[in-house]
């Protein structure tokens, strides 16, 4: 990522830009000095439209604040809870009395170290439900006992690794709280460069800049993931990023790709990319080139990781690369800013920067290739809280959509297009195992989604048990696949009326006639619960237009308008809709009362 | 050199510059604590490219200090900066 000094980090900070920016809030919990990493938070912060104000709590305090909260530090507008608790501070005995110890001592250490996590853990959690973000203990450079460490398993790492273990359990038992491995920044950029000593001496700040640096880009990955902003399509160009050489020039032998070296490091960095489709990512390219020449390769070269099949859009062309990634992102159902673009070119870089800001660029190491996969894999923005089986499954649903479009030519009306894909609905109150993907929708979906209100895994949870609130999920397969959970509807009974609170689809699935029929089986269900109007809802963002007329396209009339919320009334005493004809099966629960107990926690 | 240190403290210590001069010192401004103290020689070893050892440190506590070892390193390095 970038590597600016100290100077132009705090230089780049427009104070003026920041003032109107919502604001996110971060509680640092620590028992040692870490206050240089503010200037870094505030940075990746403003990056992704926020502007981030960072509180204290007071030195070696994490317990007194944890459980006390005299200080006020945690309360219910925080956004995150930071943790940095040092074994250094906490146990001199295991970080660097550990040689003397006798068994029984560090065992009786070990559950002292493990009882203040669990109180501490629990206290902050009782005044927030903020994410909790948790540095785990650095694991030692030179162990106590020297090169018979490994060699034991009651030794210094291993009880470190212990405790780690355990607090990830303990995190993970929370919800909403993750664990920030510190020994990955550690690696990357080596103990001499990670500590500086005279800080530790003179002030109790362990870290150097450079580590502060390298924790915050990594705090900020679960940031960006709470916060919506994690990338979802990687735009490539080909030649000399894909491979060596100029296929135009070139020709399919001279191009530079295979597992020895030079070809070797375009054959790795096509390896990672591959990775990135397998946890849900989206690829596309755009290129000058002739269309055949890049086919060819994908088709033809022998060592080709990538496959033709595995690139959901591609616009190779002379034209230019800003209106390209827009074509992309129109045909993906994509906003921009969801695109990341990698060139190898100074030209291309630069003109995404100028005309499409909202790209985000992965500037290619000036060390050549051999570095490009390293840059792609550190890169961070592709990275999720959780990866669902919806994301796992995400290339071949493209694929599938690929040839649904190849299909639609082939019929002159929609409907009978319609009939052709063989859709089945299945439509269901949230469960336990719906629950994830249902929360992950609401957190990722933009355009198709009404009043965009986002929810955790905890407050679906809550929504889906409550007496008057229903969670409902659509479900989509056709002859092409299974699209997995598509749509969510998120119900609100009051008083004799069903309020709309949410109703969003996936960008994947638009275009079908999908939203139709779910929304016709969601008034089916507030008629059954005897209600005698339905309430829709919606919130204008800077994404959602095309969704504006959503509720009034399906015979509801403006009632309200104020603050931005517009809310649209539908009178269902006389309800008699049924869903478009084309859907081959519509599998629904709504229809019957028995279901409203089917959620059980934990079953 | 003598500026650009002038600048430094400046910008660590959110003071105006022209209100820096030879006599400025961590008793005579009201930001500079142990924190911004930790700052500001980062700040000095990052535009000098220089490294200071913790004695240097604690007594860096004043800007003719400051410029003394500052000019000192940068005639080890043979680089006047």
């Amino acid at each position: 990522m970038n590597r600016l000094s100290y100077a132009q980090v705090i230089g780049g900070l427009d104070a003026e830009q920041l003032a109107v920016l919502p604001r996110l809030k971060i509680a640092i919990l620590r028992n040692v000095v870490v206050e240089p990493i503010v200037p870094y938070l505030r940075r990746l912060a403003q990056g992704i439209g926020f502007n981030a104000e960072a509180r204290f709590g007071g030195y070696d305090n994490v317990y007194q604040e944890a459980v006390g909260g005299e200080a006020g530090l945690l309360n219910p507008e925080t956004d995150c809870a930071l943790v940095f608790l040092r074994l250094e501070t906490l146990s001199w005995d295991l970080s660097r009395n550990f040689a003397s110890l006798k068994p029984a001592e560090i065992e009786a250490e070990v559950e002292r170290v493990k009882e203040f996590i669990v109180a501490a853990q629990a206290g902050i959690r009782r005044q927030t439900q903020a994410m909790i973000l948790w540095c785990g203990f650095e694991l030692p450079v030179y162990p106590a006992l020297g090169i018979a460490e490994r060699q034991r398993d009651n030794g210094q790492t291993a009880v470190i690794e212990e405790l780690n273990r355990f607090l990830r359990a303990i995190l993970g038992r929370q919800g909403n709280a993750y664990f920030v491995d510190l020994n990955l920044c550690l690696a990357r950029i080596g103990a001499r460069n990670f500590y500086d000593q005279r800080y530790w001496h003179i002030a109790k700040a362990p870290y150097s800049r450079e580590a502060l640096r390298e924790v915050a880009d990594e705090v900020f990955k679960y940031i960006r993931a709470m916060k919506g902003h994690s990338k979802k399509c990687l735009t490539l160009d080909c030649d000399n990023v894909l491979w060596g050489g100029t296929i135009g020039e070139d020709g399919l032998s001279g191009i530079k790709l295979g597992k020895t070296h030079p070809g070797s490091a375009y054959y790795e960095f096509q390896q990672e990319v591959l990775n990135l489709r397998h946890r849900g990512v989206i690829l596309a390219l755009c290129s000058k080139n002739n269309e055949e020449d890049v086919w060819e390769v994908f088709r033809d070269h022998p060592d080709m990781v990538l496959r033709r099949e595995h690139i959901a859009a591609a616009r190779i062309n002379w034209r230019d690369k800003a209106d390209n990634l827009r074509e992309i992102a129109a045909e993906l159902n994509l906003g921009l800013d969801s695109l990341v673009f990698v060139d190898d070119s100074d030209f291309e870089v630069n003109l995404i920067r100028s005309l499409a800001p909202e790209v985000e660029v992965i500037e290619l190491p000036k060390d050549g290739a051999i570095a490009y996969r390293e840059a792609l894999a550190a890169c961070g923005y592709f990275d999720t809280l959780t990866i669902t089986r919806e994301d796992a499954e995400r290339g071949v649903m493209y694929q599938a959509e690929a040839f649904r479009k190849q299909m639609q030519r082939q019929y002159q009306d929609l409907e009978s297009y319609y009939a052709s894909l063989e859709m089945a609905l299945e439509i269901r109150l949230a469960d336990e195992f719906s629950i994830p993907r249902i929360s992950q929708l609401t957190q990722k979906t933009n355009q198709f989604n009404l009043t965009t209100r986002r929810y955790s895994d905890a407050d679906i949870e809550r929504l889906a048990e409550g007496e008057d609130t229903e969670v409902v999920y659509l479900r989509l397969r056709d002859r092409f696949g299974d699209s997995g959970i598509v749509g969510v509807c998120v119900l609100r009974y009051e008083s004799e009326r069903a309020v709309f609170d949410n109703f969003l689809l996936s960008c994947r699935v638009l275009g079908r006639g999908v939203e139709d029929a779910f929304l016709t089986q969601c008034l089916k269900r507030a008629v059954l619960r005897q209600c005698e109007a339905a309430i829709g809802e919606y919130y204008p963002t800077a994404k959602n237009n095309q969704v504006k007329d959503f509720y009034l396209r399906h015979g509801f009339e403006l009632v309200a308008e104020g603050d931005g919320l517009r809310r649209f009334k539908l009178g269902l005493t006389t309800f008699a809709r049924s869903e478009p004809p084309y859907f081959q099966r519509i599998d629904s629960e709504l229809g019957t009362f028995c279901n409203r107990v089917r959620y059980r926690k934990g079953s | 050199m003598r500026e650009k240190v002038f600048q430094i403290v400046s910008q660590v210590m959110m003071v105006p510059v022209e209100q820096i001069n030879e006599q400025s010192a961590a008793q005579n401004i009201e930001a500079w604590d142990s924190l911004n103290h930790m700052n500001l020689i980062l700040a000095l070893e990052e535009e000098f490219g220089a490294r200071f050892s913790d004695e240097q440190i604690m007594r860096m506590l004043d800007i003719k200090t400051i410029i003394a070892e500052v000019t000192e390193m940068a005639s080890y390095a043979g680089n006047a900066g």
